[in-house]
């Protein structure tokens, strides 16, 4: 029956370093409540968790030579044939770790564009939660993604907190932001990467459209 | 099959000594490397061409030209030439003096450059990189072709009756490889022009340098210039010798561990298994060497990097003294191996001999239609 289902690709890129890693809890339920939004929605979703501490060695090395070693390169790929990202990070000294960042530059140009991303972050206290909205949102924006209203901010006492009138309790907020995301995903056709190698430009294409200098 | 050295020219400290050599030794060492190819029978020695520290070579044709007047044998050429910051006017000019000065023994290879400064100090800008190259080399193609050539472009000043001299020897252009890591429209140039392709093999894991010359032979296909396992392919290898391995090992391990490009990262063992990089015996080096053709088919110039790193000089030449020793082998081995058709490695002499014949062999004789002008360049000057 599920195989008549349109497959969807989430993927879940999770920078949490610890074991356990809060960063990784809240992307696990993140992708639980995406993954229930998705097949009310019809779709057969394939869940794919790519743990950065995993990579972080490949990742310094890719960053010095340029290309990166096969098990990262078998995560990039799965993050760029991705038909929704949930991006999370421990938020440190104000912003997104750098083992997170490192991740999203070594990416492919372009890889990113179009596709839709829920971002979330981890901290210690709910002071630095705007730095979803002022570190994660425009490394997302410059990548071209199309990056959900909701940004899911968890502070340590978030675990164990309830909802108030102001406020609304986490998991009411994880909700809120998976459909979001269900809904962006399920609103587009899979994605399809054109690979240059397969279908190369033609010469007299490569002069390109300049402005005449 | 030809077999060389290419290097890259650059000026660092020995990490096991912290010395660190002068740019005048630097290109002396160059030069005694050039020799050493010759002598121990390497058929081609590529210099590299750089504008910035820590790089010697700024001046290809002069080092090369000097080398062309002590050696008898070896094809001089570049690993690589800048087609984007070079003006090609003045390369066809330097290339084709340099021909007739070494006989023939000159081809060269074109690349993009990848310092980002050096764009902007030749006039130029790296973000419009790829129609510069193509743009360059389209004007470059035909300057050696065309007795009188007019040209208006983008990339350089407009050209009216000019006629770039000497004309090449014999009537027969230097043969032009592009050479390339990662760009597909590098190959794309490639394949149209029916030109050679190379990968320098040394940067990237095996996988992806198949892709890249796949598409350059299916490319080349296309365009004409003959079956795709005919097309023209060279690759780069990065080797370091001893008797026995683990030594070779032990005394490149700090090299590599220091070096410009990888130091400091992988170690030398998983980038070993990553890239063609070996360390280790001549034996060792030879399998590793014929199991390229296994990635990019049967092909037809092998350069290796031996001089990099702070090696010191005396090191180097004992490298080129196993590659002296292992030559005859890796001649043997690939001839053994190679499907029939598949043409040699191009020379002065092969390149005469397709012309003369009139016909396509290797379908390098093809001229390729020319490049359509881009919109809003077609204009004259009023």
């Amino acid at each position: 029956m599920t195989l008549d289902r349109p497959v969807r690709r989430l993927v879940v890129v999770s920078a949490g370093l610890s074991q356990p890693s809060s960063t990784r809890l809240l992307a696990d339920r993140l992708a639980a409540a995406t993954d229930t939004g998705l097949r009310e929605a019809g779709l057969e979703p394939w869940v794919r968790v790519v743990s950065v501490r995993d990579h972080a060695q490949d990742l310094v090395n890719n960053v010095l030579t340029g290309f990166p070693g096969d098990t990262l390169r078998e995560a990039i790929d799965a993050v760029q044939g991705a038909d929704g990202l949930i991006a999370a990070t421990p938020i440190f000294t104000g912003s997104y770790s750098g083992l997170f960042k490192l991740f999203f530059d070594v990416l492919d140009r372009g890889a990113l564009a179009g596709l839709p991303v829920l971002v979330a972050a981890t901290g210690g206290t709910a002071r630095h939660s705007l730095a979803l909205d002022h570190a994660l949102r425009p490394l997302f924006a410059y990548l071209g993604a199309l990056v959900i209203p909701t940004g899911v901010y968890a502070a340590s006492e978030d675990w164990g907190r309830e909802a108030t009138a102001a406020e609304p309790a986490l998991a009411h907020r994880i909700r809120r932001a998976a459909r979001e995301l269900a809904a962006e995903v399920a609103a587009r056709p899979a994605r399809v990467a054109v690979d240059p190698f397969d279908h190369p430009v033609p010469l007299d294409g490569l002069l390109g459209d300049l402005p005449d200098r | 099959m030809q077999f060389g050295v290419f290097t890259v020219g650059d000026v660092t400290a020995d990490p096991t000594t912290g010395r660190t050599v002068s740019e005048h030794e630097r290109i002396q060492s160059m030069v005694a490397i050039a020799l050493k190819a010759e002598e121990v029978g390497l058929d081609v020695f590529a210099t590299g061409e750089h504008h910035n520290p820590p790089f010697v070579p700024s001046s290809p044709t002069t080092m090369l030209g000097y080398v062309a007047a002590r050696t008898e044998r070896i094809i001089l050429s570049t690993a690589t030439t800048l087609i984007t910051t070079n003006d090609p006017v003045k390369l066809a000019e330097d290339y084709a003096m340099l021909q007739h000065l070494a006989g023939g023994r000159v081809d060269l290879m074109l690349g993009r450059g990848n310092q980002g400064p050096v764009y902007p100090w030749f006039g130029q800008d790296i973000r419009t990189a790829v129609p510069l190259t193509v743009e360059h080399y389209s004007l470059l193609h035909r300057l050696w072709r065309e007795e009188v050539v007019d040209h208006q472009g983008r990339f350089r000043p407009a050209l009216a009756g000019f006629t770039a001299t000497p004309r090449p020897l014999d009537g027969v252009p230097p043969f032009v490889w592009h050479g390339s890591i990662r760009t597909p429209e590098v190959a794309e140039l490639a394949a149209y022009y029916g030109d050679g392709f190379f990968h320098n093999n040394i940067f990237w894991p095996s996988s992806h340098v198949r892709r890249i010359v796949d598409l350059y032979r299916r490319r080349f296909e296309h365009y004409g210039h003959g079956a795709a396992d005919q097309a023209i392919v060279g690759l780069g290898g990065h080797v370091f010798m001893r008797r026995d391995s683990q030594a070779a090992v032990r005394e490149f391990r700090p090299y590599f561990d220091h070096a410009p490009v990888y130091g400091f990262g992988p170690s030398l063992e998983d980038y070993m298994a990553q890239t063609p990089l070996t360390v280790g015996s001549p034996q060792q080096v030879i399998d590793r060497t014929l199991g390229f053709r296994e990635f990019v088919g049967d092909y037809q110039r092998q350069l290796f990097l031996v001089d990099h790193a702070g090696l010191p000089l005396k090191t180097v030449l004992e490298q080129m003294d196993f590659l002296g020793e292992i030559l005859p082998v890796l001649r043997r081995e690939f001839a053994a191996r190679r499907r029939p058709g598949i043409p040699g490695g191009p020379t002065h002499a092969s390149l005469k001999v397709a012309r003369d014949a009139g016909q396509a062999a290797g379908g390098r004789v093809l001229e390729p239609a020319p490049v359509a002008p881009a919109p809003g360049t077609g204009a004259t000057g009023a």
